[in-house]
């Protein structure tokens, strides 16, 4: 199992196979996965479907589209889930949705499709925290015991360690979360959102060569991200800023956009192994696990590999199944919460938007 | 440069942050020790933004304990500042910490953050006596020692019962209370920012020392005593509480 600790270990080991369907739909992912507990301790992902609300470039998506666009999918989306598991609707023991946080509607949306499956075929719902969920499924399947976690995504940049069954935000955002930082810049240099903005930003990156100063603010373990986004969009209005790159003979002095995609990297990022090198020398952790979507960029992995050893420690990361939302992760947070004999009444089946990490029991932990 | 380097090497390692290193040196033979803090280079980091965070982190803490001094708030003095080698000697403050002074204090001293300046010297002095003070005393001594750094718009940025010491100064002499660590340290006349000073400080005090509450009362009343007109305001932030502060404060 996941949970191992020197403490003993609340979370008995499993009596017979356990199986459940996890909901996904905090933002603009759609996801469904079905998760097994076996017998024999080990875990396996038996399916694990996503379906992306992709908006054109230099929009957004609005909380209603997004809602829209689960609505539309949801039917499909978990119906090939169950089918590519092979097992069916009435061997689950459970079935989880995302609580929060994130967008309203589009919460609410799949956590109204739970509700009807729930009843439908008169199976226990569990209401998972997204931040947890990321947190789980990555020692999952990293196997990290107790590591320093960076969550980083569209909607959330949180520092967190577990301690005393419950997660602990040692450093966070002051105002607006790294992957929005990334994505609103994409809008502004109209990068693609297919498969995601923070993807386009990451390859126009590997081409920049010039770092430009932007402002670096970490406060103790916090950062603040808004001002170097209104400081990075300043240089698409800077007279050596040329949109399509050095045209021929052009002089030295120009800044492109593959320039500022480096730059906001290396300065984001900086910050971000900084405040968690600084919460891994303060809890004397040497582990760190990088979750949620920001964190598949190969280039945080890299810095926060380098910081890792000059600590004598590792860095854990997964791929973007993992990392990007998805239903699977619901589905183990869940299930470890079921296996402690969690569930949530219908009447309680409620989402919110604001759901902070550390207001979660963790009693499948010691 | 060289002679910048050839001082770290004679150095003698006392501890390792995240952010330095932390040697004891002597500038010249036979002299006083000084506290060598080095912010080395950090691989991870684009060299040409690492070089700019070294030089303006070594300026900016050396100039934060440059305006205490000036404004008589007892930090160590500054010693040296080689802000491109990303280093600052200061003064070597022998003595304890606070933390260690007080109840609660000894344990988990390794599992806190390594900027702890307290090094070698402080194991062979007595731990239980709090060196000719009574604990009322001692806090008395905590609270305008932070209200005249707040006086002159110093907010340390992290203060702990690790980053006070009692200096054992010249004989016949009863220690002074000193501050240490302006790592963390910036400028700021906003009194919701000295607020925060003083509510990391109850935390730290509450995570740390059993039974808090009167500790913390008596350094507030010595601070409110030694801001005078200003403490209205920052006692009144003090009391709204954490709204804008961190939740996770809360639990720790």
């Amino acid at each position: 199992m996941t949970v191992k600790a020197k403490k003993r270990n609340p979370l008995q080991p499993p009596d017979r196979t356990y199986l459940a369907l996890g909901l996904e739909g905090s933002a603009n992912k759609l996801g469904a996965g079905i998760i097994q507990h076996a017998q024999d301790g080990s875990t396996s992902v038996l399916s694990n479907i996503r379906h992306t609300y992709i908006t054109p470039p230099g929009e957004g998506f609005q909380p209603r589209d997004t809602a829209l666009h689960h609505r539309q999918w949801a039917m499909t989306v978990i119906q090939e889930a169950v089918e590519k598991s092979g097992v069916s609707m009435r061997d689950l023991d459970c079935i989880c949705y995302t609580k929060g946080p994130g967008m309203g509607a589009p919460l609410q949306s799949v956590a109204l499709v739970a509700r009807t499956l729930s009843l439908l075929y008169d199976k226990p719902l569990v209401g998972v925290n997204h931040c947890v969920g990321h947190i789980e499924m990555g020692r999952q399947i990293t196997g990290a015991q107790n590591p320093v976690v960076l969550y980083v995504s569209g909607g959330n940049t949180q520092v967190i360690a577990y301690s005393r069954q419950c997660y602990r935000i040692f450093g966070e955002t002051l105002d607006i979360a790294v992957g929005n930082c990334l994505d609103r810049f994409a809008r502004v240099i109209n990068l693609s959102n297919d498969p995601s903005p923070g993807y386009n930003i990451e390859q126009e990156a590997k081409k920049g060569k010039r770092l430009v100063p932007l402002p670096y603010a970490t406060k103790g373990m916090d950062v603040s991200l808004s001002g170097i986004l209104t400081s990075i969009e300043a240089y698409t209005q800077d007279k050596r800023f040329r949109p399509h790159g050095a045209p021929e003979g052009d002089p030295e002095d120009i800044i492109t956009p593959q320039d500022l995609c480096f730059s906001l990297q290396e300065t984001v990022f900086s910050m971000l192994v900084e405040i968690t090198e600084r919460a891994m020398a303060h809890i004397g952790s040497k582990e760190v696990l990088c979750v949620g979507g920001v964190g598949c960029n190969e280039r945080l992995q890299e810095m926060m590999g380098i910081m890792a050893a000059e600590r004598g420690g590792r860095v854990f990361a997964t791929d973007e199944r993992f990392c990007i939302d998805n239903g699977i992760m619901i589905a183990q947070a869940g299930l470890l919460a079921h296996r402690m004999g969690h569930e949530t009444p219908l009447q309680d089946s409620t989402c919110t938007q604001r759901f902070r990490t550390d207001e979660v029991h963790v009693a499948w932990r010691a | 440069m060289s002679s910048t380097i050839a001082l770290i090497e004679s150095a003698q390692p006392i501890s390792q942050g995240a952010e330095a290193k932390v040697y004891k040196a002597y500038l010249h033979n036979g002299g006083t020790p000084v506290l060598v803090k080095h912010r080395f280079r950090k691989q991870y980091r684009h060299p040409t933004l690492d070089a700019t965070l070294t030089k303006s982190r070594v300026a900016g803490e050396a100039r934060a304990l440059l305006k205490c001094l000036r404004a008589g708030v007892n930090v160590p003095g500054v010693r040296m500042v080689d802000s491109a080698e990303g280093v600052l000697c200061i003064e070597w403050i022998d003595g304890q910490s606070v933390r260690k002074l007080l109840p609660g204090g000894e344990e988990e001293e390794e599992l806190d953050d390594a900027t702890d300046l307290t090094g070698e010297s402080s194991q062979n002095a007595a731990v239980s006596s709090l060196r000719g003070y009574d604990v009322d005393e001692l806090m008395s001594l905590i609270g305008r020692e932070i209200g005249k750094m707040h006086q002159a718009d110093i907010v340390h940025g992290d203060l702990t019962t690790s980053n006070m010491m009692l200096h054992s100064s010249s004989q016949g002499q009863r220690p002074r209370l000193v501050l240490i660590d302006f790592g963390l340290s910036y400028y700021s006349t906003l009194v919701e920012d000295k607020a925060v000073d003083l509510y990391v400080l109850e935390r730290a005090f509450s995570s740390t020392h059993p039974d808090s509450e009167p500790l913390f009362a008596s350094v507030l009343k010595a601070y409110e005593a030694q801001m005078g007109k200003e403490w209205s305001a920052i006692g009144k932030r003090l009391d709204e509480g954490a709204p804008s502060f961190r939740c996770n404060l809360k639990s720790s």
